[in-house]
């Protein structure tokens, strides 16, 4: 190869990746608009990506899965445990993850902090990126949900839930709300005993949890509607 | 050494290589928290995320500092000029070492900016900056008064160069998540697969004429080429981060074609390298050699393979954000970058010493290698069990993180205790480099 063929590998190889790139980034910024709600993205969801910063949370959490993988990537952490949840245990770390084998740290966030934080991640949750990542996705999720629930239609813990409006704090499937934990979420970790003395107590189980009691159920009631939560896990037997 | 102002890269190469001992011990207390349960108390006062800041703030700056220690090493020969100011050289060192020392006490006291890799805060940001232009400077005027061009150091300019503008894409505050994180890549992603890959490629081909007297010309019109297919594959690569950050799906195919060729230009230079050494027309230290070629080796396995490994985007979506990320960003890192920079130390001390031919007394100096590059490739490996395992559990199945976790917690343990015996080999390097000796008189022959 002659030293000038050489240099023309250099100068079109380098050229023509750095138009393209330069060509998409110019693109790319139209899209972000509208990819990421930028009209959802407020003051207030500025001030929250200040604090998340100050506080260096991002060295612990990934969040679009960058940073450290110490701890649960953030994305969709709103609509995975809902906002009472996510203010627990901001507020309270030391409390929420007592049992837990990996702590953190308590970093004495003022209200108005986790006021923001809980902003920032609300709006991190809804934007619009390819549906990653894979085990907090929607499409999953529905398609579980759908799955059992048409199956399950006619269970008396399926009728419960309803009739007690979980689904006025937490998401199942396409309905719901975030304020407490996706119930399918529920099911990847909780058995169905546990929910069923969740349900009697919560703050025995979750000093803190916001969630009122249901101990005007009885006990079989309290295990049907437990039966049909942790039956909502993927791949676990009802 | 032929000229006095090359002496001052050796107090660089010093600073360096402590910087590289104390990042190592900030490693192990990572992944002691990975599979330890450390107390609350503990927790609160020295979190993970102010040690993982540490560790790898300590990495970057050692490297930067290896890289411009070089730096000052090779221009001089390059240009057959002295340096033009070697008192700014050193103030730039003091100015920089400070900075950094700044910076780590800094993320102690909870002063950061909190954006991993670039944590810097701004007020100190501005000092690396000026740090940055006094090193460029002094370079391109010792270039510019000696009025003697080469490729090779041209593309080491042009590296360096393109190393500072990027980094500037990492000082401002970006209110969307999204932007912020495309233009974090241009910092990360366009240094270690665009600019390093070009100071590499330039401190190689410098080593490469001084150690085997192979025709400077060969060498350079393979230089042109080798630069060519990593700009051509590293820069629209970047996509390959692009994958799930909100952009636009055409980054799926971009980032991911592109990025599968980058494994090319490294397998390139590792054939360069090897041919080299066979061509060699003279007679060099055998570490010298284990050096050299260890990290064509190692950069190729863990930048290029272990890269390629899930760099397409149906691979991606599962490990992205796992320890998989971790287990290549180690071996790649420590097989391009830290292997590059030892095996400038161990060409260059000889000759700033003034030991006869650069030859030096190799003892104890194979043991810091092998002991060093086995322990980092086996550490590499449990991380990538602890990820396969988390892509698998956590990702496949859908477990949630911290249950996903737990089964993990034992690879990390075997992740730390490679770990102590990087950190022994880091340690025998550092003592042999800094207590080199000349080569023992040959007996017999
Ligand atoms: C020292 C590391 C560390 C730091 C710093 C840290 N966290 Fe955490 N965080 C954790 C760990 C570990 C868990 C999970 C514990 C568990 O589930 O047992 C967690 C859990 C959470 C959760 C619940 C996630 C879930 O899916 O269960 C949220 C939300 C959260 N952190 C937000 C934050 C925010 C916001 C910050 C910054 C103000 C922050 N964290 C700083 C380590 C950290
Ligand atoms: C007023 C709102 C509200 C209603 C109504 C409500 N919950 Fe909750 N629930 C919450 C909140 C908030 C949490 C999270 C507590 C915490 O911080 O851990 C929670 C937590 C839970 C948990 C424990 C999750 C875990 O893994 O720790 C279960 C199980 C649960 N709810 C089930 C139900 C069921 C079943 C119903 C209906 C019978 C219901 N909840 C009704 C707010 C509510
Ligand atoms: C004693 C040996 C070492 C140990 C035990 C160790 C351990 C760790 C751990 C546990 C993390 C955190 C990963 C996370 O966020 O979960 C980390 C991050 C990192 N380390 Fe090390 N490390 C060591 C040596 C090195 C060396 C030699 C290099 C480079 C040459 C290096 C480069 C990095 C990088 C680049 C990161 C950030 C990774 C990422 O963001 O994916 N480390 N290290
Ligand atoms: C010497 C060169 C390289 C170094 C030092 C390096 C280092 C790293 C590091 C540290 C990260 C993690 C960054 C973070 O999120 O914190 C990373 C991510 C990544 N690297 Fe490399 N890399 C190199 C070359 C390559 C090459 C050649 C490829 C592809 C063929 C590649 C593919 C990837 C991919 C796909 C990711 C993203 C992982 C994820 O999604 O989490 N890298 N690299
Ligand atoms: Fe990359």
């Amino acid at each position: 190869m002659s030293e000038r063929a050489a240099k023309l590998i250099f100068w079109v190889g380098t050229l023509s990746s750095l138009a393209l790139f330069l060509g998409l980034t110019w693109d790319t910024h139209r899209s972000f608009a509208a990819l990421t709600h930028a009209d959802k993205l407020d003051a207030n969801v500025v001030a929250g990506k200040h604090v998340f910063e100050n506080h260096n949370c991002n060295d612990c959490h990934t969040i679009l899965g960058f940073g450290g993988y110490y701890a649960p990537d953030l994305t969709r952490a709103y609509k995975r445990l809902g906002e009472d949840a996510v203010r627990l245990r901001l507020a309270s770390p030391e409390k929420a993850f007592a049992s837990s084998y990996r702590k953190m740290p308590q970093q004495h966030l003022t209200p108005v902090e986790i006021d923001r934080l809980v902003d920032f991640l609300r709006w991190v949750g809804g934007i619009d990126n390819h549906d990653w990542p894979p085990q907090d996705s929607d499409t999953r999720w529905k398609a579980s949900t759908r799955r059992l629930v048409g199956g399950a239609a006619m269970s008396p813990g399926a009728a419960l839930v309803s009739q007690e409006a979980c689904l006025a704090c937490h998401a199942l499937g396409n309905a719901g709300e975030h304020r407490g934990p996706r119930l399918e979420y529920v099911a990847t970790r909780r058995d169905a005993d546990w929910i069923a003395r969740y349900l009697a107590d919560p703050q025995a189980l979750t000093p803190g949890s916001t969630m009122p009691k249901f101990d005007h159920l009885s006990e079989g009631q309290r295990q049907a509607i437990a039966e049909f939560v942790a039956s909502l896990a993927e791949g676990r037997t009802p | 050494m032929n000229f006095k102002s090359q002496r001052v890269a050796y107090p660089y190469f010093v600073v360096a290589l402590l910087l590289f001992a104390l990042q190592l011990v900030m490693g192990l207390y990572l992944a002691f928290n990975y599979f330890y349960t450390v107390p609350q108390a503990v927790v609160d006062v020295f979190p993970f995320s102010t040690a993982r800041a540490m560790h790898t703030n300590l990495l970057v700056l050692w490297l930067l500092l290896g890289f411009m220690g070089a730096t000052y090493y090779a221009i001089p020969e390059e240009t057959q000029s002295e340096l033009a100011w070697p008192k700014v050289a050193w103030a730039q060192l003091v100015l920089l070492t400070g900075t950094g020392v700044a910076a780590l006490v800094g993320f102690l006291f909870g002063w950061t900016q909190g954006r991993p890799l670039l944590e810097i805060p701004t007020t100190l940001d501005v000092l690396v900056v000026v740090g940055a232009l006094m090193f460029l400077a002094n370079v391109g005027v010792t270039i510019l008064r000696a009025r003697r061009f080469t490729a090779t150091q041209g593309t080491l300019l042009a590296g360096l160069v393109f190393l500072a503008v990027m980094y500037l894409f990492g000082m401002p505050f970006y209110e969307n998540l999204a932007i912020d994180w495309y233009y974090w890549w241009w910092v990360i992603h366009l240094w270690v697969e665009g600019a390093w890959e070009l100071v590499t490629a330039a401190l190689m081909a410098f080593m490469m004429i001084q150690l085997t007297g192979v025709d400077r010309k060969i060498v350079e019109k393979w230089l042109y080429v080798e630069l060519g297919l990593f700009l051509f594959t590293g820069l629209a690569g970047t996509g390959h981060h692009y994958y799930w950050i909100a952009a636009p799906r055409y980054w799926l195919w971009v980032g991911g074609a592109f990025s599968a060729l980058e494994p090319l230009p490294i397998a390139f230079m590792l054939i360069d390298t090897w041919r080299s050494m066979k061509d060699s027309k003279r007679p060099q230290p055998r570490l010298t050699w284990v050096y050299v070629i260890g990290m064509a080796v190692l950069h190729f396995v863990g930048a290029g393979l272990f890269g390629f490994a899930h760099t397409l985007p149906q691979i991606n979506y599962y490990t992205h954000g796992s320890q998989v990320t971790v287990s290549h960003g180690h071996l790649a890192f420590f097989g391009a970058y830290a292997l590059l920079n030892l095996s400038f130390f161990y060409f260059a001390i000889p000759r700033l010493k003034g030991f006869a031919d650069g030859r030096y007394d190799e003892r104890g100096g194979h043991w810091g290698f092998w002991l060093t590059s086995s322990a980092v490739v086996g550490m590499s490996l449990a991380m990538a069990v602890a990820g396969v395992l988390q892509t698998y559990l956590e990702r496949v199945q859908g477990q949630p993180y911290i249950v996903a976790q737990s089964p993990m917690r034992f690879w990390m343990l075997i992740v730390f205790l490679h770990g102590l015996l990087v950190l022994a080999g880091a340690l025998l390097i550092i003592k042999h480099l800094l207590t080199l000796r000349p080569a023992p008189a040959r007996s017999g022959a």
